[in-house]
């Protein structure tokens, strides 16, 4: 046997196999995530600008890190972002397990129901931009209109201009276009859950607050964080949605990092700090990523599933 | 070859003067361009597309096709454009561009100049041709131009009760505003938010910054010194400011101006709701058209008011055609864009109200107007040529120029919001523009 293996090229020993089964995924992962990535990493040194191709090698060493470290609009952008990623989440959650729980609980009618319930995610984040632009617009809005043929306002409710209504004009279209992924994730868990313990829970006589907190909330949960790693992704790349209804503004108002870091890469052509920005910013989502796979993990340990 | 097709070019848009009105696009020779395909990318929105239904009438006379790649609105498109750039897939030949655009864009674009033949050139109004002009080089030809007036719905000034209470509350009579100070008493005068409002104006991007630059050189200011320092938290930047503020805080005009663009503008007066707008001549066949506007029949127009430094607002610029230095074949493309400004082409779009750039466009629309004894769109393009020739300025045609813009209008937000005092709001714009203009080497 040794024999007929010393014969064998390196790459068709046993302990390769797997590495070069991957390689067509790893070649590709490298083409397209990890070589831009490398290069949006290098143009954040440089003063690169779009309409100067060959700014592309003025290197600036630090000073685009330098320069949004030392931006006060910059950091307000980024503690709204994080604000806007909690509000959202937090909601979602709540809404989406009321969402399922109730639609877990009907025996008839609950295919159409959860195709309905989907329907917000499959309109485009600028259509749903559009759609609410128009109903909360002051003017000519839907909702201002039939909050004074109500009676219930006698004036123009300032909703995308307002500083506290802009950003919950935008925090409830986010909502309102996301919270089934979180029903459908939550529903799949509640389907996939044994029977017995809450069978058991109920022979020892728990009401169903005790059952719900202490074995069917648990259960969920690793589906929960789940959910809250994707969308966590989502909402930190939030763009469309703010840029149609508002662009980031009046004044900075609703100003989340990616209308930022689209401002200065695109109308003002600096895409080397424009990508410091975006760099920045995937720290906070590898961070949030982090928390949620390390809740994930406790969750699962907790259920006796992975350790 | 060139040279033969730039000869037929002459003779080609020379040619309309002579025949006006009565010449079919049959009988200019805009050269042969057999299977050849133009690949172009050109701004879009409602008003820009009759003069793209009549592309096919060139690729007939020529026997190339047209293949439009994009149709954006300029803000998209300047992105899109960048993007070529640094991409390097400049692999069309024409773009639509604006002469506030066009400084960023460094040497993608052509020198027009012996490219289109002179006397061609020479048919086109000087200020616009020298508007389209960077560094001494013509890298856009232009298409049509901007400018606004001022429109205001006339029965409101015709009510007695008006004119008496307006009378007894400023001590002079209610006729159209001639000064910045009486548009804003008027507006204010005529609001009764939220079912009835002053005016409006548009409130963000370089939108609210032309507004804001006109106002500053109405009221005795300018944007730069001679040494491209910023000067414009100046008094009368502070005075413009001002002017925009108190018109939001009297709720003179809607309280969602800010998120408005030149859509929101032009749909709010067309919907009766509003007093007085100031805006582009693009509009005006549309707010007189009944089919869209509740105040067709109803519209006065004067010129753009005068401000504190006595001078007359007047912000302009022109939409243009620039061919790329990539173009694989040049010739096609300056015959495409002869075309597409060719005094026919022109009419087609004066007569939708858009501000052609041919001297000889303007008088034979008003003609055709008079003659069609549509007196509102004679009126308007009286109104528009006389501010065109006294009254436009450009903003001033440096690279930076979208940047500086975008450090000034969050900042004159602030200040109409009251974030900020205007003074504050005009020195933090000014220091950060200060760095840009320094970035870019201009000081």
């Amino acid at each position: 046997m040794s024999n007929i293996a010393k014969g064998v090229p390196f790459w068709r020993k046993e302990q390769f196999t797997p590495f070069i089964l991957l390689s067509p995924a790893i070649l590709t992962l490298m083409f397209v995530v990890l070589l831009p990535l490398l290069f949006s990493l290098y143009t954040s040194f440089t003063g690169y600008r779009l309409i100067r191709p060959e700014s592309l090698y003025d290197w600036v060493g630090f000073r685009n890190y330098e320069r949004i470290f030392s931006n006060k609009n910059f950091w307000i952008a980024f503690g709204r972002t994080i604000l806007f990623l909690t509000i959202a989440l937090n909601v979602e959650f709540i809404l989406g397990l009321g969402i399922a729980l109730l639609i877990n609980r009907i025996t008839w009618g609950q295919r159409t129901l959860r195709t309905f319930m989907m329907f917000p995610m499959m309109f485009s984040p600028i259509l749903v931009g559009y759609q609410f632009k128009f109903i909360f617009n002051d003017n000519i809005g839907i909702l201002n209109n039939a909050l004074q043929a109500l009676g219930l306002s006698d004036g123009a409710i300032p909703w995308l201009v307002d500083k506290y209504l802009a950003m919950f004009s935008i925090l409830f279209a986010e909502i309102w276009m996301s919270t089934s992924v979180f029903a459908i994730l939550l529903l799949a868990g509640l389907f996939a859950m044994p029977r017995d313990p809450l069978e058991a829970a109920k022979v020892d006589g728990c009401n169903a607050w005790q059952v719900f907190r202490h074995i069917t909330l648990p259960f969920i949960m690793p589906f929960a964080f789940i959910a809250m790693t994707i969308r966590s992704l989502d909402v930190a790349r939030a763009y469309d949605i703010v840029d149609v209804m508002t662009g980031g503004g009046p004044a900075g108002r609703t100003e989340l990092l990616w209308t930022l870091i689209a401002r200065v890469g695109y109308d003002n052509s600096r895409m080397g700090q424009a990508n410091a920005m975006a760099y920045v910013s995937i720290l906070l989502s590898i961070l949030f990523t982090y928390y949620f796979f390390t809740k994930l993990l406790a969750a699962r340990k907790y259920m006796g599933g992975a350790e | 070859m060139i040279r033969k097709v730039l000869k037929n070019l002459t003779i080609a848009t020379a040619l309309p003067l002579l025949f006006v009105g009565g010449v079919v696009a049959e009988d200019i020779d805009y050269g042969k361009f057999d299977d050849y395909t133009l690949r172009v990318k050109l701004i879009g929105g409602a008003q820009y597309e009759p003069l793209y239904a009549e592309i096919e009438k060139w690729e007939a006379m020529t026997g190339a096709k047209v293949d439009v790649l994009s149709r954006k609105n300029h803000f998209e498109l300047d992105r899109e454009i960048k993007q070529d750039i640094a991409a390097g897939t400049l692999d069309w030949c024409v773009g639509s561009n604006h002469t506030s655009f066009a400084p960023q864009y460094g040497s993608i674009y052509i020198d027009l100049n012996g490219v289109i033949p002179e006397a061609t050139l020479a048919e086109f109004q000087e200020l616009a041709l020298k508007n389209s002009t960077v560094d001494g080089r013509l890298v856009q030809l232009p298409r049509h131009s901007d400018i606004s007036n001022l429109y205001y719905k006339k029965s409101l000034y015709a009510d007695q009760a008006n004119k008496d209470n307006f009378k007894a509350k400023h001590g002079y009579d209610l006729t159209p505003p001639e000064t910045w100070a009486q548009f804003k008493d008027q507006a204010i005068f005529f609001a009764d938010a939220p079912t009835f409002y002053g005016t409006q104006y548009v409130g963000k991007d370089e939108a609210i910054t032309g507004r804001f630059y006109e106002l500053l050189v109405a009221e005795g200011g300018q944007l730069f010194d001679e040494n491209w320092n910023p000067t414009f938290n100046s008094e009368a930047g502070v005075r413009a400011v001002q002017w925009f503020k108190d018109l939001y805080d009297a709720k003179a005009v809607p309280a969602g101006v800010l998120n408005y663009l030149w859509d929101d503008t032009g749909l709010g007066f067309a919907s009766g709701t509003v007093a007085l707008n100031l805006d582009w001549a693009g509009w005006a066949s549309f707010f007189n058209d009944p089919e869209n506007s509740k105040v067709a029949g109803d519209i006065g127009l004067v010129r753009a008011p005068v401000g504190s430094g006595g001078k007359r607002s007047g912000w302009s610029g022109s939409h243009t055609f620039s061919i790329t230095e990539t173009c694989d074949n040049k010739e096609a493309a300056a015959s495409f864009i002869s075309f597409l400004t060719s005094h026919e082409r022109q009419m087609v779009e004066a007569t939708k109200g858009l501000l052609p750039t041919r001297a000889k466009v303007w008088d034979d629309a008003k003609a055709e107007f008079a003659g069609a004894g549509n007196d509102f769109m004679v009126n308007v393009f009286e109104t528009y040529a006389v501010s065109m020739t006294e009254d436009a300025f450009t903003p001033p045609l440096i690279t930076p120029w979208i940047e500086v813009s975008n450090e000034l209008w969050p900042r004159l937000q602030a200040a109409i919001l009251g974030e900020m005092t205007p003074q504050e709001a005009l020195d933090e714009a000014a220091a950060e523009t200060k760095i840009i203009m320094e970035d870019a080497g201009y000081n």
